[in-house]
């Protein structure tokens, strides 16, 4: 059963898109998949959006139809086959727009709520209010599932700096947010910081909220703003900057005289910033017995009111203590079990796995699989062969090839890589790199809503909605679930789906991506995290303040001793070489690595050869440097086995295997000093060098020719510490636990 | 007015504030309201809809000018405005034939509606039978 999301626009600052965003996150923690299908939605959003239009349910699938001001999806919602839900965002009264064209599909909006109440099974509503309305609109089957925030997107951490800097003085600023409309009483708010002006002349007011230019209430509203000291309309704000004028300011105010629920005052809760609000509609509700509520506009009053909270620490300090409490009531845990009560799916969930006989059954789930090049599939590949002896083991995976485009170049279905039975899935779309690459700048500079994050992670891909929908309808089936990769929505769209029996091998390092909040529930919920590294667990602790379990646990290295010589004859290398195997990419390091071998060369005729071998789009090409093309696994092992040391040039790594196989060829290494991961590996094994500039890398293969034996006789030691027995052992340890916890 | 929270003593709060007031000689507040009620009726999407198919069935007629946009949205409205007053009996013939077939879908809606509203009342009234005939104490014995 797919439960997909029906709302009638889906763009950045818009309430009702971010709620359906974040309905989507609470589905995934309990275990359901579905799309997110909107009448409007920018262009860029194609990949986490379908078109309303493209809906086709089947007659299990339930439909959450996201219902505010009048939209045509009300009809369609009506004749969809399949169950209905409708989820109430409230309608601003229309008696605040007699005469204006937002009166009419304000009423339509309401007649189109008690037209659908038939025909829906359920109806939910995002506060008591919400529910309240929906009864009075004739639903009978009526849950709330409160609205949230997630507080760490607050956080200091979070505000634009520029912003925050340009905002941040002594003087007291009092901030409103929301759009520039006529229920949300701009003028009260306007007329209040005319009495706080008469207490405190410096006082400032920031009005954040989008407001159309000609709209003839926001000019009114403009016009009177002119008119006060101190006044500034910002208009509809990014994520880092709404943060930032929320961390800048002293205090937040609404004198809204309609709010279905009144999201601003639980992100500037998440803020620390004290609220004080007029008591209208579901405000009361919301906050809760947090912040400070009125029930009369006496603006000289409440100007004291203001200076009052803004001067007076005590008063200040219990508001933020009882809004924090008041968030933890209204947290994403709290509307998960809202919903799950709700869509009545927690039995089902509940229901304890009994235990089989027979070998465990064991999912690995990873974005690409077999007869491809990459780090973390080729670690998926040997943690499969290996493990497939002792479990009954399924590899979970796309029909894709390649990492960039994602285009299916597998046939789907069952099949069979060395023994082990692995099950392909379609990716529904090709990725193109240079719209991806544009976002990836933008979001990588600063912080982010959920709704851009989860736009990144669509865009990224791979897009393979039948292989979540098979993790989620296998769920039970299988004992356990690895996966690989936190990076790709294979892993951060399907771990949460079954969080308690996930293995996550997150092959994290860091890069700006880490930094999304998304993440989060891959890195906190999961079950346990297999980290590679003890840099790559540090890394995670770092950026994740609860992670979930950590072990580090790697993969281990076997090679056989290759043979030099045969190398050597075979590629006709009669001088030193350096040698690098792996994909021939910019985020490798390859070009960095090519300018400085290019620069040794120049300066020192005798220096070592460089010899690249893997797969390439453009051939690399550079003095001194040869291009091998893909090589066998027995000419890799030769060939590391004769080399003076092995390059490890990217900055990104979680583990190298390159630098584990020359260890075990007992070769020293040469790594890219920007990677922790490869510092740490040859700091620990005392067996090679890290470079970061010309100097460095000329220097690094100095030492390592000076030093190449004693190197390669600890290389070889510490290979021998990364048995594939110990690596094993953890995976069938957690295993074994999860089938005794049943 | 109330002051409403847990992190402070209503009252207490409340005089203080009022103390600064009257110290300022700022007794009495000019504007003063009570929030609205928070539950807004339902509307009954049958005349709904039919008041609203009267409404529009004339295409003729126009829309209340307005502009969403600042700077050239003034000069668009006033183009409108100028196209409206000039070229009424052009738009006139051009959305006569859309007019008759308004008025059409506007009768048949009521139609429609009025035979919905009879059925439910018939539906309702054979339910109420039908519970009464299950009852034991609406069984004839």
């Amino acid at each position: 059963m797919a439960i997909h999301q029906l709302v009638p626009s889906l763009v950045p600052g818009d309430a009702m898109g971010l709620a359906a965003v974040n309905f989507r996150l609470l589905l995934r923690r309990l275990g359901h998949v579905g799309e997110l299908y909107a009448e409007e939605f920018p262009p860029g959003f194609a990949s986490l959006v379908k078109p309303a239009r493209a809906l086709r349910p089947g007659p299990r699938d339930l439909v959450l139809y996201h219902h505010g001001i009048a939209s045509s999806l009300s009809g369609m919602l009506l004749h969809l086959p399949c169950r209905r839900v409708l989820v109430y965002h409230n309608i601003t009264p229309a008696r605040f727009y007699e005469g204006t064209p937002l009166w009419e599909p304000l009423m339509s909006g309401r007649a189109q709520l008690a037209a659908m109440a038939p025909y829906c099974e359920l109806a939910i509503g995002v506060s008591p209010l919400n529910c309240e309305e929906l009864r009075a609109a004739g639903y009978r089957n009526v849950h709330e599932v409160s609205l949230f925030v997630e507080p760490r997107r607050f956080g200091a951490d979070r505000s634009d700096p520029i912003l925050l800097a340009k905002l941040g003085n002594s003087a007291p600023a009092m901030l409103c947010v929301g759009r520039v409309m006529p229920h949300k009483r701009i003028e009260d708010v306007l007329s209040l910081h005319a009495e706080l002006l008469r207490l405190r002349p410096a006082a400032r007011l920031w009005i954040v909220g989008s407001y159309a230019p000609g709209d003839a209430y926001a000019r009114r509203m403009l016009r009177m703003g002119k008119r006060l000291a101190n006044v500034r309309f910002f208009g509809r704000l990014a994520h880092a900057q709404l943060v930032a004028a929320y961390r800048a300011a002293s205090v937040l105010t609404s004198m809204s005289e309609h709010e279905g629920f009144g999201l601003p005052l639980l992100e500037a809760m998440a803020a620390e910033l004290p609220v004080i609000a007029y008591a209208a509609a579901a405000v009361p509700e919301t906050l809760g017995g947090s912040g400070i509520a009125f029930t009369e506009k006496r603006f000289a009053l409440l100007a004291e009111l203001v200076d009052e909270v803004q001067r007076n620490p005590e008063l200040r300090g219990k508001i933020v203590l009882g809004e924090k409490r008041r968030l933890g009531q209204l947290s994403a845990e709290t509307a998960a079990k809202q919903l799950e009560a709700a869509l009545g799916t927690g039995q089902a969930r509940a229901k304890v796995l009994r235990r089989r006989r027979g070998k465990p059954r064991i999912a690995i789930v990873v974005q690409r699989y077999g007869e491809v090049i990459g780090g973390a599939e080729a670690h998926a590949r040997l943690i499969a062969r290996r493990l497939a002896g002792e479990f009954n083991l399924t590899v979970l995976t796309t029909c894709a090839k390649d990492h960039l485009t994602w285009a299916n170049a597998f046939p789907p279905g069952e099949t069979k890589i060395d023994g082990v039975p692995v099950i392909r899935f379609r990716t529904e779309r090709t990725r193109s790199m240079v719209p991806f690459n544009q976002l990836s700048r933008e979001l990588f500079r600063r912080s982010n809503d959920r709704l851009s994050e989860e736009q990144w992670v669509a865009e990224q891909g791979p897009s393979a909605p039948a292989l979540l929908g098979y993790i989620e309808e296998r769920a039970r089936f299988y004992d356990a679930f690895i996966f690989f990769t936190y990076l790709y929505s294979t892993t951060a769209w399907g771990a949460p789906l079954v969080a308690d029996r996930a293995i996550v091998v997150p092959t994290a390092h860091d890069e700006p991506p880490l930094r999304f909040d998304l993440y989060a529930d891959v890195f906190d919920r999961v079950r346990v995290l297999f980290c590679n590294t003890p840099e790559e667990a540090e890394l995670v602790r770092r950026r994740y303040l609860k992670p979930a379990r950590i072990r580090v646990v790697g993969v281990g290295v076997d090679s056989a001793q290759g043979d030099p010589s045969r190398f050597r004859k075979k590629y006709g290398i009669d001088r030193p070489y350096l040698m690098y195997v792996g994909r021939m990419e910019a985020g490798k390091g390859i070009p960095e690595l090519l300018r400085y071998h290019a620069q040794l060369r120049r300066g020192e005729a005798e220096a070592p050869s460089l010899l690249l071998a893997g797969s390439a789009d453009v051939e690399p090409r550079a003095p001194g440097a040869r291009y091998l093309g893909v090589i066998s696994d027995s000419d890799r092992s030769d060939g590391l086995a004769g080399a003076l040391a092995a390059v490890a040039p990217s900055r990104y790594e979680s583990l190298s295997l390159l630098a584990l196989e020359a260890f075990a060829q007992r070769t020293p290494v040469l790594g890219n000093a920007e990677s922790r991961v490869l510092c740490g590996q040859v700091q620990r094994s005392g067996a090679g060098a890290t470079y970061e500039d010309f100097e460095s890398y000329r220097d690094g293969i100095r030492r390592i020719a000076a030093e190449r034996g004693l190197m390669g006789r600890r290389a070889l030691s510490y290979a021998r510490q990364h048995t594939w027995e110990r690596v094993l052992s953890a995976y069938r340890e957690e295993v074994r636990q999860m089938m005794e916890e049943r | 007015m109330r002051l409403l929270g847990d992190a402070f003593k209503q009252t207490e709060l409340l005089s203080r504030l009022e103390r600064r007031l009257r110290a300022r000689g700022l007794w009495a507040d000019s504007e003063q309201s009570s929030p609205p009620p928070g539950v807004e009726g339902p509307i009954e999407p049958l005349s709904f809809n039919l008041s609203a198919l009267e409404e529009h069935a004339d295409p003729t007629r126009p829309m209340p000018l307005h502009t969403h946009r600042g700077g050239a949205g003034r000069a668009v409205l006033f183009a409108k405005w100028v196209f409206r007053t000039t070229c009424q009996v052009f738009i006139n013939e051009a959305l006569a034939r859309q007019r008759v077939f308004n008025g059409h879908v506007r009768d048949s809606y009521a139609q429609l509606s009025a035979e919905v509203l009879r059925l439910r009342a018939e539906v309702d009234k054979l339910q109420t039978a039908s519970a009464k005939r299950r009852s034991p104490r609406g069984r004839r014995v």
